[in-house]
C-alpha cells in the first residue's frame, strides 16, 4: 500500500485507530460521557477531513476508491455516528453502557460504513459490510438488563449470517461469470453479451436477496421492527439511517454499471421496489408503537429510494443522495426524540404512552412532528422536495406506475405518520410520564429541525452539492 | 415579469413573510403566555395595513399590480414569483382582515396560547401565498402550508370530535393535493421535452401542447385539488365535520378563506392552463354547482347543530358562486368574485356570532337554544343582521354578488338561473328556521348573561359596518375586479 493511499484512506484510519485507542485507553480511564464527546470528536474530525481534503490518489489498494462519491456519503455516515454519540450520552449513562466500549463500537461501525460507501471491488465491499454488521450485532443487544434487546441481536444475528451466506455466495458467482473482483471489471465483463449470462444472473439475484436483508426490502424485512423495537433507541437510529445508507449507495454504482444488459435485474428491482412500497406501507398502518412504525416506515423508504436505484446514472443518483440526506436526518432525529424521551428504565414507544406528551415536553413533540412530517413529504419540510425530485426523476425516465404507486403510498404514509402527532398533541395527558431531557438532546434535536427546514425552503445548495459529487 | 423591471419595494414578501417572523417571535418568548397574543395582534395589525397599501399601487398593462420574481432553485427550474392583481389584492385583503377578526376573537385562548398563536400565523402566510404565488410548485407548497396548521387548529383546539374530523380534513384534501401535484410535475417534464426549458412558471406552462386526452387528465388532477376545497358537490363531506369542529378561529379561516383558495385555483390556474378541457366541464360544473346548492341546503335544514347549518350555507353559497363560474361571461364571474369575498365575511360573522353564543350558553344545539334575545340583546341584533346578509337580503353584502350571479347566468344559461334563483330561497329557510330557533322561541339559560364584552364589540361592529357598506355600494370593488375577470375570460395574462 503506497503512502498516497493511506492519505486517502485517512479519515477511515482516524476512526478504525481511534476506536481502538479509545477501547484500550478505556480501559484504564473510566469515564462515560466523556467518550462519548471524544468519539464524536473523532467522527467530526473524520468527517471534516472526507469533505476537505481532496486526497492525490483516488485508489486504496485495488478494494477501495475516495472519489467525491464515496467522500460524500463518508461525511454522512460519519455525521450520523457523531450525532448519535453527542446524543445517547444521557440514554447510555442510564443503562450503564460502558462509555469507551460504546463510543468504540459505533466508530468501528462508521468506519466500516465508510469502507462500504468507498468499495471499488466485491471483495473491499464484503468485508466492509461485514465489519460494521458484526459491529452492529453486539451494539443491538447492548443493554444487558433488556431481554427484547438480546431477542433483538439474535434475530439480526441469524438474518444477518444468512444475507451473508447469499452475498459470498452471489459474489463467487459473479466472479466466476466474469473472471474479476473489481467491480467496473466485473459488471463490463457481465455486459459483454446483450443479456446476463445464467451465471452473472444467478450472481446478481444473491446478492439482491443480500440487500434485500440489509436495507430490509419485502420479502426480507422481517427481521426490521423487531430489530428495531429491541434495540437501544440510539443504536436503532443508526441502523435505520446509515446501515441502510451505506449499502444503498454502494449499490448504486452497480445497478449503474450494468447498464442495458440488466433489464432482467431491473425487472426484478421494479418488482421489489413496488412490493416494498406497498406491503411496507400496509403492515405500517396498523402498528401503535413508534420504533416498530418506524421500522415499516423505513421499509417503505427504501422502496422509494430503489426508485432512484432503478433510474440510475447521474439524475437517479442526485435524487438518491439527496432523498437519503433528507431520510437520514428525519429518520435519525426521530430515534434522537425515542432516545431523549426514555426513561431510566424503558423507553416510550407505545402510542398510549405517548398521549399528551406535547404539551409537557413540547419541544421533543414537535421535534418528532418534524420529522415524521418530513418523511411524510409535507411541505415546508425537507422531504417534500426529496420525494418531489425523486418522483419527477422516475416521471422523467418512464417509470411512471411505480411513481405513482410511490405517490399513493406516501399518501396512506401520513395517516401512520400523523397517528404518533394526534397522540401527542390531541390527547389528554393522563399518565404523567417524567422524562426529563438533557442539552445535548436538545441542541442534536434543534440541528436536525433546522437542517429539514433548511433543506425544505432553500434545498438549491444541498442539491449543487449532491450535484457536484456526480463528475 | 422582465429584467429591465427596476427595483421596487418588496410589499408582496413582506406581506407574506411578516406573519412567519410573528409566529417565530411568539415561539420564541414561550415562556410569557400572554406576550404571544400581542405579538399576533401587532403583526397581522401590520400585515393588515400592508396589505391596505397594496391596493395604492396601480395596475399595470399586463394586468398585475404588483410582481416579484426572483430565481429560487434553478437546477430545478423553480422560480419564486409573486403576482397580484385585482382579484388577488381584494382576497389578499379578506385575508388580512379575517386574520386580524380571527385573532382578536381568540383572545381568550387559555389552552397553549404559545403554539395557537403562531398557527394561526402561519396559515395566514399559506393563504396570502397561494393568492400571489404563480409559480406552480410555489404555490403547491403555500397550498400545502396551509394543511399543518389548520390540522393542529382543529385537532388540538376544536370541540369534542376534533380528532376525527381534523384527520378527516388531512386526507380529504392532501389526497387532492397529491393529484395536483402529479399533474404539476407531468405538465412540466412535457413543457421541458417540448421547448427544453424546464419551468414550473405558469406564463411558460400555458404555452404547453397539449392533446385533448392529456389536457383532460391533467385538468382533472387540478380540478381533484381545488374541488376538494371549495368544496363541489360529491366532495364536500369534510367540510361540516371540520367547521363544526374547529375552534372559532379556525372556522374563520376555513369559511372565509380556505373554501375561497379553491374557486381561486380555478380561475388562476385550472382554466387558463387547460382552456378547452375547461370549456367542455362548464355544464358539469353547473350542474354540479346546482346539485351542491340544494343538496346543502337541505342538509342544512335538517341540522340541529347550528354550526353545521352554517357549514352547509357555504357549500351552498360555493355552489353558487360556481354556477357563475361555469357561465363563464363578464357579469356572472364579477359576481362569483363578489360573492366569494361577501361569503368571506358574513360567513366568518356568523361563525363569530355563534361562537359567542356558545361561550354564553354552553351549546350549540338549536333544540336547546332559545330566546337569546332577552338575555343577549346586542348579540343576537349582530346575529340576526348577518343571517339576514347570508341568506341574501338586499342591501346587506351577499345580495350583490347574488343577484349579478344571476343576471350574469340569465344571460346565457336561463335554465340555470332559474333553478338558481330557486336555491337561493331555499337559503332563506334554513337561516331562518336558525335565527328562529336560537334567538326567539322559549327561552334557554344562559350560565353567563352577560352580553357583549369590549373586544367583541370591538370584532362585531367592523364587520357590521362591512355587511352593510359593501350590500349597498359594492362599486369599488367591481372596478378593481372588471379589468382582471375580463382578462382571465379571455384566457390572456393574468
Amino acid at each position: 500500500m503506497t503512502s498516497a493511499a493511506l492519505i486517502a484512506l485517512i479519515p477511515q484510519l482516524i476512526l478504525a485507530l481511534g476506536a481502538t485507542a479509545v477501547l484500550l485507553i478505556g480501559a484504564w480511564l473510566p469515564m462515560k460521557r466523556g467518550w462519548h464527546y471524544v468519539g464524536a470528536l473523532l467522527a467530526l474530525v473524520a468527517a471534516l477531513l472526507s469533505a476537505t481534503v481532496q486526497p492525490a490518489a483516488l485508489d486504496v489498494a485495488g478494494l477501495y476508491t475516495s472519489a467525491p462519491y464515496a467522500r460524500f456519503c463518508s461525511v454522512l455516515w460519519s455525521l450520523t455516528v457523531a450525532a448519535t454519540l453527542f446524543g445517547s450520552g444521557r440514554y447510555s449513562d442510564q443503562r450503564r453502557f460502558g462509555g469507551s466500549e460504546y463510543t468504540s463500537l459505533l466508530l468501528f461501525a462508521a468506519a466500516g460504513m465508510n469502507l462500504l460507501s468507498m468499495a471499488i471491488s466485491l471483495v473491499g465491499l464484503f468485508l466492509a459490510l461485514e465489519a460494521f454488521t458484526l459491529v452492529l450485532y453486539i451494539l443491538i443487544a447492548f443493554n444487558r438488563n433488556c431481554n427484547r434487546g438480546a431477542e433483538a441481536g439474535l434475530k439480526y444475528l441469524v438474518f444477518g449470517g444468512i444475507a451473508t451466506a447469499f452475498l459470498s455466495f452471489g459474489i463467487a458467482l459473479i466472479y466466476t461469470a466474469s473472471g474479476s473482483f473489481m467491480i467496473a471489471e466485473a459488471f463490463n465483463a457481465l455486459r459483454a453479451g446483450h443479456d446476463l449470462t445464467p451465471l452473472g444472473l444467478a450472481g446478481w439475484a444473491m446478492l439482491l436477496v443480500a440487500i434485500g436483508f440489509k436495507i430490509s426490502l419485502v420479502p426480507f424485512h422481517l427481521w426490521t421492527p423487531d430489530v428495531y423495537q429491541g434495540a437501544p433507541a440510539p443504536v436503532s437510529g443508526v441502523l435505520a439511517t446509515a446501515a441502510k445508507g451505506a449499502v444503498l449507495t454502494a449499490f448504486l454504482p452497480l445497478l449503474t454499471l450494468l447498464g442495458d444488459s440488466g433489464e432482467t435485474v431491473r425487472q426484478i428491482v421494479w418488482l421489489l421496489a413496488l412490493v416494498t412500497m406497498l406491503g411496507g406501507t400496509l403492515t405500517a398502518l396498523v402498528q401503535t408503537n413508534l420504533k416498530r412504525m418506524l421500522g415499516y416506515s423505513s421499509v417503505v423508504q427504501m422502496g422509494y429510494l430503489l426508485l432512484a436505484l432503478l433510474v440510475g446514472g447521474v439524475s437517479g443518483g442526485k435524487a438518491l443522495l439527496f432523498y437519503l440526506v433528507v431520510y437520514t436526518v428525519a429518520t435519525f432525529g426521530a430515534f434522537a426524540v425515542i432516545t431523549s424521551l426514555a426513561q431510566e428504565t424503558r423507553e416510550l414507544q407505545d402510542y398510549e404512552e405517548l398521549a399528551g406528551l406535547g404539551y409537557r415536553y413540547p419541544k421533543r413533540a414537535i421535534a418528532l412532528a418534524a420529522c415524521l412530517f418530513s418523511l411524510a413529504g409535507i411541505p415546508p419540510l425537507a422531504g417534500f422536495f426529496a420525494k418531489f425530485i425523486l418522483f419527477r426523476t422516475a416521471f422523467a425516465h418512464q417509470y411512471t406506475g411505480l411513481a405513482v404507486v410511490g405517490i399513493f403510498a406516501s399518501l396512506v404514509s401520513v395517516y401512520y405518520y400523523l397517528r404518533p402527532v394526534v397522540t401527542l398533541f390531541m390527547r389528554q395527558d393522563e399518565k404523567r410520564i417524567d422524562c426529563s431531557g438533557s442539552v445535548s438532546e436538545y441542541l442534536l434535536l434543534g440541528g436536525c429541525c433546522v437542517v429539514l427546514l433548511l433543506c425544505g425552503i432553500f434545498p438549491e445548495p444541498l442539491l449543487a452539492l449532491v450535484a457536484a459529487v456526480f463528475p | 415579469m422582465n429584467a429591465a423591471t427596476p427595483f421596487q419595494f418588496p410589499l408582496l414578501s413582506l406581506m407574506l413573510w411578516l406573519p412567519v417572523l410573528g409566529a417565530v417571535l411568539c415561539l420564541v418568548c414561550y415562556k410569557k403566555p400572554d406576550l404571544p397574543r400581542w405579538v399576533a395582534l401587532i403583526t397581522t395589525a401590520l400585515v393588515f395595513l400592508l396589505s391596505l397599501v397594496a391596493i395604492s399601487a396601480e395596475p399595470a398593462a399586463s394586468g398585475w399590480r404588483l410582481l416579484e420574481d426572483c430565481s429560487w432553485i434553478p437546477s430545478l427550474g423553480i422560480r419564486y414569483s409573486l403576482g397580484m392583481d385585482g382579484i388577488s389584492l381584494l382576497l389578499v385583503i379578506l385575508t388580512t382582515f379575517l386574520q386580524l377578526v380571527a385573532i382578536v376573537i381568540s383572545w381568550r385562548q387559555d389552552k397553549f396560547p404559545v403554539l395557537f398563536f403562531p398557527l394561526l400565523l402561519i396559515l395566514e402566510t399559506g393563504i396570502i401565498g397561494v393568492f400571489i404565488a404563480l409559480d406552480l410548485v410555489l404555490f403547491y407548497l403555500f397550498w400545502e402550508l396551509m394543511l399543518i396548521p389548520m390540522f393542529f387548529l382543529i385537532g388540538v383546539w376544536g370541540h369534542e370530535k376534533r380528532i376525527q374530523a381534523a384527520v378527516k380534513f388531512f386526507f380529504f384534501t392532501l389526497t387532492g393535493s397529491l393529484c395536483l401535484l402529479i399533474a404539476v410535475i407531468s405538465l412540466y417534464l412535457l413543457h421541458g421535452q417540448q421547448t427544453g426549458d424546464y419551468s414550473f412558471a405558469l406564463d411558460a406552462l400555458k404555452q404547453t401542447d397539449l392533446t385533448a386526452t392529456q389536457e383532460l387528465i391533467f385538468y382533472l388532477c387540478f380540478m381533484a385539488a381545488f374541488a376538494v376545497k371549495v368544496p363541489i358537490f360529491p366532495f364536500h363531506s369534510w367540510l361540516p365535520d371540520a367547521h363544526a369542529e374547529a375552534p372559532v378561529a379556525g372556522t374563520v379561516d376555513l369559511a372565509g378563506l380556505l373554501l375561497k383558495t379553491g374557486v381561486y385555483g380555478m380561475i388562476r390556474f385550472a382554466f387558463p392552463l387547460f382552456p378547452h378541457a375547461a370549456e367542455k366541464s362548464l355544464p358539469v360544473l353547473a350542474v354540479l354547482g346546482i346539485i351542491g346548492l340544494f343538496y346543502a341546503a337541505w342538509i342544512a335544514n335538517l341540522q340541529r347543530d347550528i354550526k353545521r347549518i352554517v357549514a352547509y350555507s357555504s357549500i351552498s353559497h360555493l355552489g353558487l358562486v360556481l354556477i357563475g363560474l361555469a357561465a363563464w361571461n363578464q357579469i356572472a364571474w364579477e359576481g362569483s368574485m363578489l360573492l366569494m369575498i361577501n361569503h368571506g365575511i358574513t360567513t366568518a360573522a356568523v361563525f363569530i356570532a355563534i361562537a359567542l353564543f356558545h361561550r354564553r350558553t354552553g351549546t350549540r344545539d338549536i333544540e336547546k337554544l332559545g330566546g337569546l334575545w332577552q338575555s343577549q340583546p346586542n348579540l343576537s341584533a349582530f346575529f340576526l343582521l348577518f343571517c339576514m346578509a347570508s341568506l341574501g337580503l338586499p342591501g346587506l353584502a351577499n345580495f350583490a354578488g347574488e343577484i349579478l350571479i344571476l343576471i350574469g347566468t340569465f344571460t346565457s344559461h336561463s335554465a340555470w338561473a332559474i333553478l338558481a334563483v330557486g336555491g337561493v330561497l331555499f337559503s332563506a329557510l334554513y337561516t331562518l328556521r336558525m335565527v328562529q330557533g336560537t334567538i326567539w322561541g322559549p327561552s334557554c339559560e344562559p350560565f353567563e348573561r352577560q352580553d357583549l364584552l369590549a373586544s367583541e364589540w370591538l370584532v362585531l361592529i367592523p364587520l357590521a359596518i362591512l355587511v352593510v357598506v359593501l350590500g349597498c355600494y359594492p362599486q369599488p370593488l367591481l372596478e378593481v375586479l372588471r379589468d382582471p375577470v375580463s382578462l382571465l375570460l379571455q384566457g390572456g395574462h393574468p
